[in-house]
């Protein structure tokens, strides 16, 4: 029977599933002793008894074959595969789990990217901007997969192709959340790292998020805010940034945009502000790296399509407004703006019309 | 003795002939009313008891029984009083035979003798193969529309008697009135807003069903009520079958009688299903849907209406008609009309502007779940509307007024009679490439969209239907140009603002 012990990896991936197992509360259950040692008085009810149920009804054995499963490598804390820069952390997790390369957490400089869910399509060129550029300069990203600005940057680093994205998620790494990133999901894993705190299978609850975003503050050289509402949850990668002396940069956004009030709060708070890539270089003290920026290969809009893109702000504007600057029959109007989609120029949605960066 | 009179019930919209026979005869006084009556038929007893006296007529004391026949269809409604009364008349000798030969009743009697308004005049006097008709003045010029009997009117059944036995003569029936009432509203009134008017007036022109999505004040029940006065006045059958439905649904008609004017009906959401869809067990009444028969049915806040209220409107959208279906009946309703929707784009009512929602990714599903895609599909125009500017509201200049406006959407409906459909709306898949050629850069917009898969092949034939509407406008009678393609893809704005964010 020996043989078929589970190894210790498989017994920490256990208590890290049971309910509400806070990293910290994980980390005081396995610092003295190793992880079976730690279920065994879990089990035997020495942490209470709610999660003496909740260990009854686990089979360890179970746990380890998921894991194996999904492809998933479980890392206690002092494993040489836990990039050292979580490892130094004060908030050190005790049990990191890892799909792809952990390495590329350690590769060199990151820089992390956060932002709202709700974004304006500004935020999202933005974010997929700043992940191509700093990809194609060496500089690796780290975000955590969410919807909005977080899958936009991954996009961006992810068709540079250079230096490998890294996400730390707030679920399972086998619950893919959201599910409209299962693709952008894959594709990260292949190309780096997916990161998380808990164990194959685990919800997506949303107190893991706060945990997920210290990671990524500790993860990172740079935080880099492209848009976040006033209370957004960006706003805890930020505090999470301050307290490890990490600094936190964000861009600039229109006063008028819910989408940029925490930016631009974070903006007359002190931070320096990101116009192009070049300042978060400038702020991770590497030489400006790379080609000048491709020039604009879109062609030229012409007349009428001309007039109606000075038009176009970089806020979404609805269709009456632009009728109402133009003389311009609705019909035309539609025509012009149809050809500037068709070259890339402008981006329609829901009858909103905003302006696409090159 | 025995005697019978013609007469008619009506269940949904239909009238049903119907013989009323009275039977009297000796024996222990009584009064019995047989053949499947309701309670409004039952009840008709005290109502003609009391009528008799206050009329100065004598009850007869003996054996009453009356038979609705045909015996076995259900029959409804208090407009068989008449009918009874003068049935009863006859059997008990009161009235000779001869006078009422060839002539059938309809009308409600009240306590004091006089005659009352009965809902569906209109088909019930359609249902009567007799010459003419008697029936109460208040309702005699709904009776002359279907212009098929000789109709007499009288104002209590004292005066009936006294018309039939020769002693007064009959009520003058009113004149036909012609004139039709102006609409509430003028287009004039929405300021600003250029997109949405252009989108009312396409509406109208092409009888394309409309979606307004804004925010909270931004105008949608505004826009959705001028564009009802947009549309043609009702011509001949048009005409008559709608006021068939509002007659039938006892809705007060205008002055001529005959409803014109396209009608408005704005249900508010906590409506049910049968009250939209028509139905009810005993009388199966016609609904909302069928009410705005040939014209407009608004639905505001279309978000909160019951899913189930939602999706029984998808087979009246496809075919023009509804069936409702009871164990004891079941009724076709007319209900061809033009769907107006608003609602606001999520919960918040602000997720129109990408990044200004302040609704969970939750609580937006939960509302986008509420609207099933079939539904959404039905609407070729989807259009977003926002507040006007202050500017626009206060100095903006005068926008056209509807009489600017409804000679152009006349003359495009015009052109859809010229094709063999009522509007552009309706124009068959396989006509269009016939009747709404496109031309080679129009060809080249929507190639592009159904690649991108922007466009699917069903949403391809209803935005060449709008485009068609859109040059039928523009004057552009041959064939269908990029500015058309391009413009109705505009009105097709997709709804889910949240797709946007990836």
């Amino acid at each position: 029977m020996t043989g078929d012990r589970p190894p210790e990896w498989a017994y920490a991936a256990a208590l890290a599933g049971l309910p509400y197992m806070a990293w910290d509360k994980l980390a005081g259950l396995l610092a003295d002793g190793r992880p079976s040692a730690a279920w065994r008085r879990v089990a035997a009810g020495g942490a209470g008894q709610p999660w003496r149920h909740a260990a009854a009804a686990t089979s360890v054995a179970e746990v380890e074959a998921a894991h194996r499963r999904a492809g998933v490598a479980v890392h206690l804390a002092g494993d040489a595969a836990v990039p050292a820069a979580l490892a130094a952390d004060h908030e050190a997790p005790a049990v990191l789990f890892v799909r792809g390369d952990a390495g590329a957490a350690s590769a060199g400089p990151m820089v992390g990217i956060v932002g709202t869910r709700r974004c304006t399509g500004y935020g999202r060129d933005v974010a997929r901007q700043l992940g191509r550029e700093l990809s194609s300069a060496g500089v690796g990203l780290v975000s955590g997969l969410a919807l909005g600005i977080d899958g936009a940057a991954h996009e961006g680093a992810l068709a540079a192709g250079a230096a490998p994205p890294v996400a730390v998620v707030g679920s399972g790494l086998d619950v893919v959340y959201p599910r409209r990133h299962a693709g952008l999901w894959e594709r990260v894993a292949a190309a780096g790292a997916l990161l998380s705190e808990a164990p194959a299978a685990a919800r997506p609850e949303p107190w893991r998020f706060p945990a997920r975003n210290r990671l990524i503050a500790a993860l990172a050289d740079v935080v880099v805010v492209v848009e976040s509402h006033a209370a957004g949850g960006s706003m805890h990668t930020v505090r999470a940034a301050a307290e490890r002396s990490v600094t936190v940069m964000a861009v600039p956004g229109p006063v008028r945009s819910a989408a940029s009030m925490g930016t631009n709060r974070l903006l007359a708070d002190g931070c320096p502000p990101v116009c192009d890539t070049g300042d978060v270089l400038v702020a991770l003290a590497l030489e400006r790296a790379g080609a000048p920026p491709p020039a604009d290969g879109r062609r030229q809009p012409e007349a009428e399509d001309a007039a109606v893109l000075e038009l176009l702000g970089w806020e979404a504007v609805s269709i009456d407004e632009l009728l109402a600057g133009t003389d311009l029959t609705p019909g035309r109007l539609s025509v012009a703006l149809t050809r500037l989609e068709h070259d890339g120029w402008a981006r329609g949605r829901a009858g909103w019309w905003e302006r696409v960066g090159p | 003795m025995i005697a019978s009179v013609p007469s008619a019930t009506v269940l949904g919209v239909d009238g049903r002939p119907v013989t009323v026979e009275v039977h009297v005869t000796t024996g222990i006084p009584g009064y019995t009313v047989v053949g499947l009556p309701d309670t409004a038929c039952r009840e008709s007893r005290d109502r003609i008891r009391a009528a008799f006296q206050s009329s100065g007529l004598t009850w007869p004391m003996k054996r009453i029984t009356v038979n609705l026949a045909p015996s076995g269809v259900r029959k409804g409604g208090p407009g068989l009083d008449l009918p009874i009364a003068v049935a009863l008349l006859v059997a008990a000798g009161e009235l000779a035979l001869e006078l009422i030969a060839g002539t059938a009743f309809v009308g409600e009697l009240g306590l004091d003798g006089q005659l009352r308004r009965v809902a569906g005049m209109v088909s019930l006097v359609g249902a009567l193969a007799a010459r003419s008709v008697v029936v109460p003045s208040v309702c005699a010029a709904e009776a002359v529309l279907v212009g098929r009997h000789c109709v007499r009117s009288a104002p209590s059944l004292r005066a009936v008697i006294d018309a039939l036995r020769g002693d007064e003569p009959w009520q003058d029936l009113p004149p036909a009135a012609d004139d039709v009432p102006t609409p509430a509203g003028d287009l004039a009134d929405v300021r600003g807003q250029r997109f949405a008017r252009w989108a009312v007036e396409v509406a109208a022109a092409g009888g394309h069903h409309l979606l307004l999505t804004g925010p909270p004040g931004a105008g949608k029940t505004l826009l959705a009520r001028r564009l009802v006065g947009l549309l043609p006045l009702l011509s001949g059958d048009d005409a008559l079958e709608a006021t068939r439905v509002h007659s039938a649904a006892g809705l007060e008609l205008p002055p001529g009688g005959l409803v014109r004017r396209p009608p408005l009906r704005a249900p508010h959401h906590g409506a049910s299903p049968v009250s939209l869809i028509g139905g009810g067990s005993a009388w199966l009444r016609p609904g909302e849907i069928s009410l705005a028969h040939h014209g407009v049915l608004f639905l505001d806040e279309l978000g909160e209406f019951p899913v189930a209220v939602l999706d029984a409107l998808r087979q009246p959208l496809e075919e023009g008609v509804v069936r409702v279906c009871r164990a004891k009946a079941s009724v076709t309703l007319p209900a061809r009309f033009l769907l107006v929707a608003a609602m606001n784009p999520c919960p918040c009512g602000e997720g129109g502007r990408p990044g200004s929602c302040r609704c969970s990714d939750a609580a937006r599903a939960r509302y986008g779940r509420r609207l099933s895609g079939p539904l959404l599909d039905r609407f070729d125009l989807r259009v977003p509307v926002r507040r006007p500017d202050v500017a626009a509201l206060l100095r903006g200049p005068a926008a056209e007024s509807t009489a600017d406006v409804a000679p152009r959407v006349a003359a495009v409906r015009g052109l859809a009679a010229e094709r063999g459909v009522r509007c552009n709306a309706e124009l068959p898949a396989t006509h269009l490439d016939r009747v709404a050629a496109l031309t080679p850069a129009a060809w080249r917009v929507l190639e592009h969209k159904l690649r991108t898969g922007s466009l699917s092949a069903r949403g391809l034939h209803r935005v060449r239907r709008v485009a068609r509407t859109l040059a039928d406008l523009t004057g552009a009678l041959a064939v269908v140009d990029e500015e058309h393609v391009c413009g109705a893809l505009e009105l097709r704005a997709e709804l889910d603002a949240l797709e946007a964010v990836s």
